[in-house]
Parts: structure tokens; C-alpha cells; sequence
């Protein structure tokens, strides 16, 4: 599968009209498929407002003083139409109660096929090769409060992915749900940018949970993206990092002991890392 | 409250009721009501009562219409005593007594085998528009959301010491403040979150959405609304 | 201090949340309840402060049933702070929020004052005191939560989730503040997914699943048992992994300074 630029940030600065300040200033990202990225930052650092500017709900849906230019799988995004944007970004925002509209499961995986003004057969098709997907075809007829947290968070996911984006944006998906099962879904988001060649872009604060899957990790900060690098390159020991970031253990390990002239072949971000550098 | 409401809250079954389609369904209870509310005469309340025990059977929800009946019937025993020390005769207040039950249960008949989600394709089929549907669905869909936010603030204000219980009533119901205020900016925050949603999956980008399903009336269908309207065409023609 | 014998509890619906729970936390610890969603953490400790009452078996505080007090009365010595801020927060202003439970439990305007001024301080309040909690960032208004509630100075504190949402900065403090609760002689009791902090926090740990406790013991004990991690749900913190997959089994360093020292004499 080839590798192409899905999104790309020239320059955008964004200010809402609520506030005095800009909220993203001088944004330059390139991001591309068959990529996870991970974009972290402390709370307040302009996450969201980045995140509504891929999805166009800025500016369709909150108004401010937009320059630069966001384009995504080749359309600019502020002039775009929305059905354009939906059926090439889906997004999974943190709370999937919020994002299940109807009484069962299939009905609800169906809702953006509907919007979309597909056919009866192929809307059923899709449904039914998403629910396979993601293991919860045995759910097809659940309501919505008979499904547990790990099986909503599924359904959300379903419903975006039924309208096939190529761009799929998960807003801390793993925050309410319990370490194993946030495991299994993060197994499952890898397999799906592998097979199908999705862009995947996740806001996480767990890096601990995520970092192993990440192509990429972007740190926002104070409006600016402050890194945009491999996680390998980011956390090298020779880079400062924000105080705020949650660096994992054995990465924070790594780093002190990198400082203190230990000899690593390359910086360490996750558990399997750290003793491979260790046994040798 | 729960007791009242459990009369009218759908449950899944697989009886043959429940598969009907749901506009067959409406029509069934349309027809009962309108029967109730023409017939006076005791002989035809008991055909509408039969009709509605075998309904009921049939779909397996006897336990539920029963309180209904039971909730309705303390309703009718009042209006049973007021009509008679108004002057009207025993037998005739009985009968406005009956005709009041099987209204009730006419109307629980039809909320008890059908599911929103068939609701919603009724209110569609009618060509109502899509907005006032999907208000309809997101707001029957968010209240057991809602009720268990209501809970878990109620919990949260109550480890901080407020005793809804005591007080004159004034001060009670200014001990809802810390209730409610919490319930509304989580409501508002919900509503948000959801049209953001709503939005980011395309709704009312097509002019004309389609359905994962239509409705069709299937053979079975075809029967029962020709035995139902046969019934209830005789029943107005001849009953009275 | 707190006992539990022998509880079962039914939700109304009839259905089982609590089976067969014994449990003794003793004065003056730390003690994390951890298991995987659904599996009856915050019913069980729900039952400490009485908003919920067992169906069968008894809860008893300092060898008082629970059933013998109101919510209220349990609550002056038992803190909770939920999960969601937004679920609590709802004064005008921060001082409002704060005053809110001091004022419920009727204390007397001199010890009000003397609490409020307390807690203002250590959470880094003062600049907030006269704006509306509402309008503050998600860290903040958890501070405001946990300020409303330490006020009236209870001496078992119960927190459930407290890390969610939190940034690393943030989970310091927090982790600095649970333990000067202890150095204080409280007891707390902590909820959480959050293995990594758990780790920094070493309390005594009750892992959980279905309504059930599955085994108690110290935070090194627990997380080194694979196959009761796998059963509740949970993932072993990465210092237990680290080592495991170095074949250090038996002397796996507690903290981050000796894991480094540990590392190096490998190396070496």
C-alpha cells in the first residue's frame, strides 16, 4: 500500500470569537497514512480546537478568526461541505454515550449510512462487515444500556467506521475504560491501520498504553507544537520535555540513566525496548 | 411511580404481537379506543375487554396490563363514586367506569409491544419531519442516561451533608438547587457533545436519508388487520 | 476501623452487585480498590458512607452498623469525591462550593473559618475564592472538589478515579497530598485504573470482580500475580514487566532511584 499525505496544517492559527487570544497559533503538520499518531498536551493546549479543525467543526460549527489552511485527503477544509469532511474523517470523541443516537446497535452503526442517503442493501453490507470487524456482531440488536462501557466504546467506533474514512480521529478513547480491555482496543486500532491504510490520530494522556503502537507523537503546548517526531526521537534523552507529559516508566527509566552515561543503541519507549537494551 | 410507568415501558419478546408491524399495532389500538369511546352499553365493553385480554395474551404481557388495569381501575372507582352521588344510575356509572379502563388499556396496549425504535419508523412513515423524529428518539433514547446522572449527583451532594428529607417544605425545595444546577450544565454539556457528534457523522446532509429498514407489511399483517377491522366494523355496525 | 461482614447487595432490579464481602481496613492506611469495570468498586464503597446499605451482612465503622445512621451523619467522618467534578460543582462561587459542606453539618462559625481558610490554602485557591467554579480548567475544578469535601476534615477519604483527565504535574501533587493524608493520620481509600500511579502510591490493594473480592495484599504482591491481573481486568505496572522480562523476580526495586541503581549494576 502507498504512503500518502492525508492531512496537512499550513500555517493555521485559530481564535475563538469567545476568547481574546489565539487558542492554535502557526500550525505546521504533515500527517500520512497507514500512520498512528499520537498528540499529546497538556490540558488547555489546544488538543480539541486542532482535532474540530480536521473534522471542519471549525469552522461550521464555531465561529472565530480562522488563517492558514487545513486540507485533508486533497479538499481545504474551509470551504469544503460537510459531506465531503464526513466521508473522508471519522471521529470518536471520548464519551461514547454521547455518540449512540439510537435503540440498538445496528440501528445506530446505520445512522451515518442514513445521513449519507445510501441504499437499504449496501448500508446492511457495510453493517454487517463492520460488526465482523470489531467482534460484535452478536450485539446487532442490543440497546444502548444493555452494553457494557468496552462494548459502547466499540459501537461508537462502528458507527464511524461504517462510513469508511480514511482518516480516523479517537479523542481519549481508553479513558474510561479498565487497563485490559483499553489494551484490547488498542490492539484492534492497530490492526485497522495496518490492514486498511488508515490515518489514525489518538489523544491520549495514558502514553504508557499507546506509545507502543505510535508511528508518530505530536506535543501541543501552550498552542504550538513544541514536538513532531518519532516517540523515539521525541523522548531522546538529549530533548527536554514538558513537565506535564506522562512518560512511561520505562522511558523516564531510560532517560535518567542515558543522562548518566549509560550506552543505549536507541532511546526507549516502551517495556520490551528497555530489556532488549538491557540484555545486551 | 416506577409501578404506574412499568404499565407503559416496552420490553423485548418475541410473541407474535411484538412482530407485527408496528403500524398494524397502532391500528389495533386506534380501533380498541375509538370502540371504547363510542360503545356505552356493558354487553359490547366486554367484547373490547376480551379483545384486549386476548391481545394481551398473545403478547405476553398480561402481568403488565394487569397493573395498568389495577392503576386505571382506582382511577375508575372514583369516577365510578362521583358519577353515581351525581345522580346517574349504578349500571351507568359502572359503564363510564369500564369505558375508562379500556381507554387506558388501549393506549398501555400499544406502548407495551412496541419498541421506540419501531416508533420512530411509525412517526417517519407518517412523513413527519426529520428533526421533530430524531428529538423524539435522542429524547427517549438520553432518559435513563439522565436518570442515572440525576442518581450520582444526588449521591455525590448527599456524602456532602444534604439531607433532602428534613426541613419545612420552603427550605426543601431550595435544597434541590445543588440538584438540579449540577443536572442542567451536564445536560447542556451532553447536548453539546452530542451535536458534535451528530454533526461529525453527517446529519441532515442528504435531503432525502434512507433507513436500514422499511417498513412491510408481511401476509401475516395482511390477516390480522382484516380480522381486526372486520371485527370492528361489525362491532360498530350491529354492537349498538 | 472499617469492617465489612459478610455483605451481599442486591440493586433493586434484583440483580447481585456485592457477593459474600469481608473486608477489614484498618486505621491510618492506604488501601486502592482495583478491578475491571462493572465489578463492584464504587457499590463497595458506596456502603462506607452509607448511601447504600448492604442487603445482607453488615458494614460497620468503628463498630457502629451503618444501618443505625443516616448518610448525613456517616458522611462527617467518611469524604467521598466522585469521579466527575460536573456531577458536584454547582455554587456560585468557589467559596460557596467550599462552604457548602461545612454548612450542612452545622459546625460552629469559628471552626468554619479556621477549616475554610485551611483548605483554601492548600489547594492554591485563594485567586478563585469569588469566581464560579464552572468556569475553571478540569484539574482546578477537582481541586475545588477535593477542597469541598476535605473541609470539614474527615478522617477516612474515599476518591474514586482520582487521576482521570489529570496530567502528569497534576498527579504529582495529588500523589504528595495523599500522603501527607496519611503522614496526618487519615485513612484513604483510592479507586483507580491507574496502575502506574497505584505504583508510586504502594497502598494495601483489594482487587475485585464481579461483586467479589478475589485477594488482598501489598501493591508489590498483587501486581507480581499474572494470573489475578489477567482476571480482574488489569494490566501489571511496566516496572513489574521490566524486571520480570530481566529475571529479577524476587527483588523487584520499589522505587524509580533504585530501579536505576539496579539497572546499572545489571549493566555493569
Amino acid at each position: 500500500m502507498s504512503v500518502k499525505e492525508l492531512i496537512r496544517f499550513n500555517n493555521f492559527s485559530f481564535r475563538y470569537n469567545s476568547r481574546d487570544d489565539k487558542i492554535l497559533e502557526d500550525i505546521n503538520l504533515s500527517i500520512k497514512s497507514n500512520e498512528i499518531t499520537v498528540l499529546a498536551g497538556p490540558t488547555g493546549c489546544g488538543k480539541s480546537t486542532l482535532l474540530r479543525a480536521i473534522v471542519g467543526l471549525i469552522p461550521n460549527m464555531y465561529e472565530g478568526e480562522y488563517t492558514g489552511d487545513v486540507i485533508v485527503d486533497g479538499i481545504k477544509i474551509r470551504d469544503a461541505e460537510i459531506k465531503e469532511i464526513a466521508k473522508r474523517v471519522g471521529f470518536v470523541f471520548q464519551n461514547p454515550e454521547n455518540q449512540i443516537f439510537m435503540f440498538s446497535v445496528e440501528r445506530d452503526i446505520a445512522f451515518g449510512l442514513e445521513n449519507l442517503g445510501l441504499e437499504q442493501e449496501i448500508i446492511k453490507k457495510r453493517i454487517s462487515k463492520i460488526m465482523k470487524t470489531l467482534n460484535i456482531t452478536h450485539l446487532a440488536k442490543k440497546a444502548p444500556h444493555e452494553l457494557s462501557d468496552g462494548q459502547k466504546q466499540r459501537t461508537a467506533l462502528a458507527g464511524v467506521l461504517a462510513m469508511e474514512p480514511k482518516i480516523l480521529i479517537l479523542d481519549e478513547p481508553t479513558s474510561l475504560l479498565d487497563p485490559k480491555t483499553a489494551m484490547e482496543f488498542m490492539e484492534l486500532i492497530n490492526k485497522l491501520c495496518k490492514e486498511e491504510g488508515m490515518s489514525i490520530i489518538i489523544v491520549e494522556h495514558r502514553l504508557d498504553l499507546v506509545l507502543k503502537y505510535a508511528d508518530k507523537l505530536i506535543v501541543l503546548s501552550e498552542g504550538k507544537v513544541i514536538s513532531d517526531d518519532t516517540p523515539e526521537n521525541v523522548f531522546d534523552y538529549k530533548k527536554d520535555i514538558i513537565p506535564e507529559l506522562s512518560v512511561p516508566f520505562s522511558t523516564k527509566l531510560y532517560r535518567e540513566l542515558a543522562k548518566n552515561q549509560m550506552k543505549f543503541t536507541k532511546p526507549v519507549t516502551g517495556v520490551e525496548d528497555m530489556i532488549r537494551e538491557v540484555m545486551k | 411511580m416506577q409501578f404506574i410507568a412499568n404499565g407503559f415501558i416496552y420490553r423485548k419478546s418475541n410473541s407474535i404481537i411484538h412482530k407485527l408491524d408496528p403500524r398494524v399495532k397502532l391500528l389495533i389500538s386506534i380501533q380498541l379506543f375509538t370502540l371504547a369511546l363510542l360503545v356505552s352499553d356493558l354487553y359490547n365493553l366486554l367484547i373490547i375487554f376480551t379483545a384486549i385480554t386476548i391481545f394481551s395474551l398473545l403478547g405476553k404481557i398480561t402481568q403488565r396490563l394487569l397493573r395498568t388495569m389495577i392503576f386505571a381501575t382506582g382511577f375508575s372507582v372514583l369516577i365510578l363514586i362521583i358519577n353515581y352521588f351525581a345522580g346517574y344510575s349504578l349500571l351507568y356509572s359502572l359503564q363510564i367506569a369500564l369505558r375508562f379502563i379500556s381507554i387506558v388499556c388501549s393506549t398501555s396496549l400499544f406502548f407495551l409491544v412496541t419498541s421506540p425504535d419501531e416508533l420512530e419508523y411509525v412517526l417517519r412513515w407518517f412523513r413527519l419531519p426529520r428533526d421533530l423524529v430524531f428529538a423524539f428518539v435522542t429524547s427517549v433514547r438520553f432518559v435513563p442516561v439522565i436518570l442515572m446522572d440525576t442518581l450520582q449527583i444526588m449521591d455525590a451532594q448527599k456524602s456532602r451533608g444534604l439531607e433532602l428529607e428534613k426541613g419545612n417544605p420552603i427550605t426543601r425545595i431550595k435544597k434541590f438547587v445543588p440538584i438540579l444546577v449540577p443536572l442542567i450544565i451536564n445536560e447542556v454539556i451532553r447536548s453539546g457533545e452530542l451535536a458534535e457528534a451528530m454533526e461529525s457523522r453527517g446529519y441532515g446532509i442528504s435531503k432525502n436519508p434512507t433507513s436500514l429498514y422499511s417498513l412491510k407489511l408481511v401476509n401475516f399483517d395482511m390477516i390480522v388487520i382484516s380480522i381486526t377491522m372486520v371485527s370492528f366494523v361489525s362491532v360498530i355496525l350491529f354492537g349498538y | 476501623m472499617i469492617k465489612f461482614d459478610n455483605v451481599r447487595y442486591n440493586h433493586p432490579d434484583g440483580t447481585n452487585a456485592l457477593d459474600n464481602i469481608s473486608l477489614d481496613i484498618p486505621e491510618e492506611s492506604i488501601t486502592a480498590i482495583v478491578g475491571n469495570n462493572g465489578a463492584g468498586k464504587t457499590t463497595l464503597v458506596k456502603h462506607i458512607n452509607g448511601l447504600l446499605k448492604p442487603s445482607t451482612g453488615t458494614v460497620s465503622i468503628k463498630n457502629e452498623d451503618t444501618r443505625n445512621s443516616s448518610v448525613a451523619e456517616l458522611s462527617r467522618n467518611v469524604g467521598m469525591v466522585f469521579q466527575n467534578a460536573n456531577h458536584q460543582l454547582f455554587a456560585d462561587t468557589v467559596k460557596n462550593e467550599i462552604l457548602f459542606g461545612l454548612n450542612n453539618f452545622g459546625f460552629n462559625e469559628e471552626f468554619i473559618r479556621e477549616r475554610y481558610e485551611f483548605v483554601i490554602e492548600l489547594f492554591k485557591l485563594r485567586k478563585y475564592e469569588d469566581i464560579s467554579p464552572l468556569k475553571l480548567s478540569g484539574g482546578e475544578k477537582k481541586r475545588v472538589c477535593l477542597a469541598s469535601v476535605l473541609a470539614w476534615n474527615p478522617e477516612i477519604l474515599i476518591l474514586d478515579e482520582p487521576t482521570v483527565g489529570q496530567d502528569e504535574l497534576q498527579k504529582t501533587v495529588l500523589l504528595k497530598f495523599i500522603n501527607q493524608l496519611h503522614s496526618n493520620k487519615k485513612t484513604v481509600i483510592v479507586i483507580s485504573h491507574d496502575i502506574e500511579f497505584l505504583w508510586r502510591l504502594q497502598p494495601n490493594i483489594v482487587t475485585m470482580s464481579d461483586g467479589k473480592i478475589i485477594e488482598i495484599g501489598n501493591s508489590e504482591s498483587i501486581f507480581k500475580n499474572q494470573e489475578l491481573m489477567e482476571q480482574v481486568g488489569i494490566i501489571p505496572p511496566q516496572i513489574i514487566k521490566i524486571f520480570e522480562g530481566l529475571k529479577i523476580k524476587d527483588e523487584i526495586p520499589l522505587s524509580f532511584e533504585e530501579s536505576c541503581k539496579v539497572i546499572k549494576n545489571l549493566r555493569n
